[in-house]
C-alpha cells in the first residue's frame, strides 16, 4: 500500500461498522489519522482510529464534534460521508409514514449537508479538500418493495453532491459520489434476515430475489466492503486530481442503463 | 516511501495506440506498477518507450490477427486489454462537412478496432476465467459537440453501448469490462486538433480552448487533465481492488458532465 495520504487528517461518519470501517482501514493503512464517529463506541475499536461518538442526525451533535475535531486534530482534508441507512418498514409505499420519510432524509441526505456545511468553511480556506458521498445504486436504481424512502433520498444526496461539487471545484475541493450495489455487510446480512423473516421464505431465496429485483447482478454476487473502500481510497488520493462531481457506481454490473 | 505498488507483476497488458498521449500514460503506468506492456500503433515511437512495440493498423483486420497471433505466441495470454485507439480526422463545421468516407473511418477507428481486437482476445480472457478489458471512450459520447467533433461523439457512443453489452455478456466467464471517458486531455493530439479548429474559427487557440471548455457547459476544474490522470483511473480499474467492478462508464473530466 502506497503511503500517499501522510500526513491527511480523513473524518469517516459511520465508521466502525460495514462499509464505513473498511473505508477507515484503507485510508489509514495508506497513512492517513483517521477519525471516526459513530452513535455508540463499538465493543472493540480500532486502536488506531479516533473515536468520536456523535448522533448526526442531530444538528447540535454535528458542531459538537466538528469543534472537537477542531481542537484536537485542525482541519479536516478528507471527508467521507459514509453514515446512512434505513429503518424504514418494507411492503411499498403505503407502508411509509411521514416520520420514515423524516427519519430517511435525516439519515442520508441532511447528515451530510451539516457536516459539509461544518467542514467546507475550512477546506476553502486551504483551497483543498476532498469530500465523498456514499450514496448507493438504489439511488439511480429504486427497488419499491424494500426501501422506498431510502432510494429517494440517495437520489437526493446524489443530486446534491453534484451541485455542491459545482460550487466547490472552481475554489479547490473535490467532491464525488459513490454508490455501491448490494454489499455483504453485518447490516445487510440482518436486513435479508428479517426480509426472510417478513416474507417467510430462506435468506437465500431473498438474496436471489433482492439481486432479481435489480435486475440481477452479472458478477453474480455481492460486494465486499473492501471493494468499495478501495475506490473511495482511490479518489480521495492524489491520483484522482481531476476527478470532481461523477457519482461511481460499484455494483458487479447491476445497474442496466449506459 | 514505495513510489508504486507492484499489484499488477505477472500480467500481460496490451495498450492500442500506446506510442503517444493518454495511451503512451497508461502504458508507462501500467509498467510502473509491475505489468508486462506490449504496445502497438501504425508507426513506432521515436523515444524508447521501454514496451515491447508491435506495428499494427488496427482498422485493417489482417492486422489484427497477426497482432493477436504475435502476442499469444510469445506471452501465451493478455491478461489486461486496454482499446484506446481512436481519433478522427473529420473536417469540423457540423452534419454537412461529413461524407460517408468520413463517418465509415470514425467507425472503424473508434468501434470496430475496438470490437475486432476484443473478439480475438476475450476468448482467451474467458479459458482462463479472467481477465479485464478497457475501452477508451471520451466525455463527446455522453455530451455531443456538433461544430468539432459530430462523428466521433456518435461513434463513442456507440462504444460505451458495445461496452456495456459486453461486460453483461462475459461477467460470468471472470472478465470485467469497463469504459473510461476522459474529459477534455493535454495530448499533442488535443494541441494540435486545438490549432487546426483555431484556424477553422479564426480565433487564437487560447480562445478555441476556451470555447471548446465552454460548449462542454464550462469544466469546474477549470483546466485540461493531463495524461496521467487519465492513466490513474486506469490502473486502478485494471487491479484487484476494483474487483467488483464491470460494466461501468468511469467518466474523467474536472465535473464537466452537467447531470447527475
Amino acid at each position: 500500500m502506497e503511503k500517499e495520504l501522510i500526513g491527511k487528517v480523513a473524518l469517516i461518519t459511520g465508521g466502525t461498522k460495514g462499509i464505513g470501517r473498511a473505508i477507515a482501514e484503507r485510508l489509514s493503512e495508506a497513512g492517513a489519522l483517521v477519525i471516526v464517529t459513530a452513535r455508540t463506541r463499538p465493543i472493540e475499536t480500532h486502536t488506531k482510529h479516533h473515536f468520536i461518538a456523535a448522533d448526526l442526525t442531530i444538528a447540535a451533535q454535528t458542531d459538537k464534534m466538528v469543534n472537537e475535531i477542531n481542537e484536537k486534530f485542525g482541519s479536516i482534508d478528507i471527508l467521507v460521508n459514509n453514515m446512512g441507512g434505513s429503518t424504514s418498514p418494507s411492503g411499498g409505499f403505503g407502508a411509509l409514514t411521514d416520520a420514515h420519510w423524516e427519519n430517511d432524509l435525516q439519515l442520508n441526505l441532511q447528515s451530510a449537508v451539516r457536516i459539509d456545511r461544518a467542514i467546507l468553511p475550512q477546506m476553502v480556506e486551504k483551497k483543498s479538500g476532498v469530500i465523498i458521498h456514499i450514496s448507493s445504486v438504489t439511488g439511480t436504481l429504486p427497488v419499491y418493495q424494500s426501501l422506498g424512502g431510502y432510494a429517494v433520498a440517495k437520489a437526493a444526496l446524489n443530486n446534491y453532491s453534484k451541485s455542491l461539487s459545482k460550487e466547490f471545484s472552481p475554489k479547490g475541493i473535490r467532491v464525488a459520489t459513490v454508490s455501491p450495489g448490494m454489499v455483504k455487510t453485518d447490516t445487510m446480512d440482518a436486513y435479508l434476515q428479517s426480509l426472510a423473516k417478513t416474507s417467510d421464505l430462506s435468506i437465500e431465496q431473498v438474496t436471489l430475489d433482492l439481486m432479481d429485483s435489480l435486475g440481477g447482478i452479472p458478477l453474480g454476487r455481492m460486494a465486499l466492503p473492501q471493494e468499495i473502500a478501495e475506490l473511495v481510497g482511490f479518489l480521495v488520493s492524489p491520483k484522482a486530481s481531476y476527478i470532481t462531481g461523477v457519482n461511481y457506481i460499484v455494483d458487479g454490473g447491476s445497474n442496466p442503463s449506459l | 516511501m514505495e513510489n508504486s505498488t507492484k499489484e499488477l507483476r505477472g500480467k500481460i497488458a496490451l495498450v492500442t495506440g500506446g506510442t503517444k498521449g493518454i495511451g503512451k500514460a497508461i502504458a508507462d503506468k501500467l509498467a510502473s506498477n509491475g505489468a508486462t506492456v506490449v504496445i502497438t500503433a501504425r508507426k513506432p515511437s521515436e523515444e524508447e518507450t521501454g514496451h515491447h512495440f508491435i506495428a499494427a493498423d488496427l482498422t485493417d483486420n489482417s492486422n489484427i490477427a497477426e497482432l493477436s497471433g504475435k502476442i499469444i505466441e510469445k506471452y501465451g495470454t493478455v491478461d489486461i486489454l486496454i482499446n484506446n485507439v481512436g481519433g478522427t480526422s473529420s473536417p469540423a463545421g457540423g452534419f454537412q462537412m461529413l461524407c460517408d468516407d468520413d463517418w465509415n473511418r470514425d467507425i472503424e477507428l473508434n468501434l470496430m478496432a475496438s470490437i475486432r481486437l476484443d473478439k480475438a482476445i476475450v476468448p482467451k480472457m474467458i479459458e482462463k476465467n479472467s481477465g479485464v478489458v478497457i475501452h477508451i471512450s471520451s466525455l463527446n459520447g455522453k455530451i455531443p459537440l456538433y461544430q468539432s467533433n459530430f462523428s466521433y461523439g456518435v461513434m463513442k457512443s456507440a462504444l460505451n453501448a458495445y461496452s456495456k453489452t459486453l461486460a453483461n455478456e462475459v461477467a460470468k466467464n471472470g472478465v470485467r469490462v469497463n469504459t473510461v471517458s476522459p474529459g477534455m486531455v493535454k495530448t499533442t493530439a488535443m494541441e494540435t486538433f486545438l490549432e487546426s479548429y483555431a484556424k477553422t474559427i479564426s480565433k487564437t487557440v487560447a480562445e478555441a480552448s476556451q470555447q471548446l471548455m465552454d460548449s462542454l457547459g464550462g469544466v469546474p476544474l477549470n483546466r485540461l487533465a493531463e495524461p496521467e490522470e487519465i492513466a490513474n483511473m486506469v490502473a486502478f480499474l485494471v487491479s484487484d481492488g476494483a474487483g467488483y467492478i464491470t460494466g461501468a462508464n468511469i467518466v474523467v473530466d474536472g465535473g464537466t458532465y452537467p447531470a447527475v
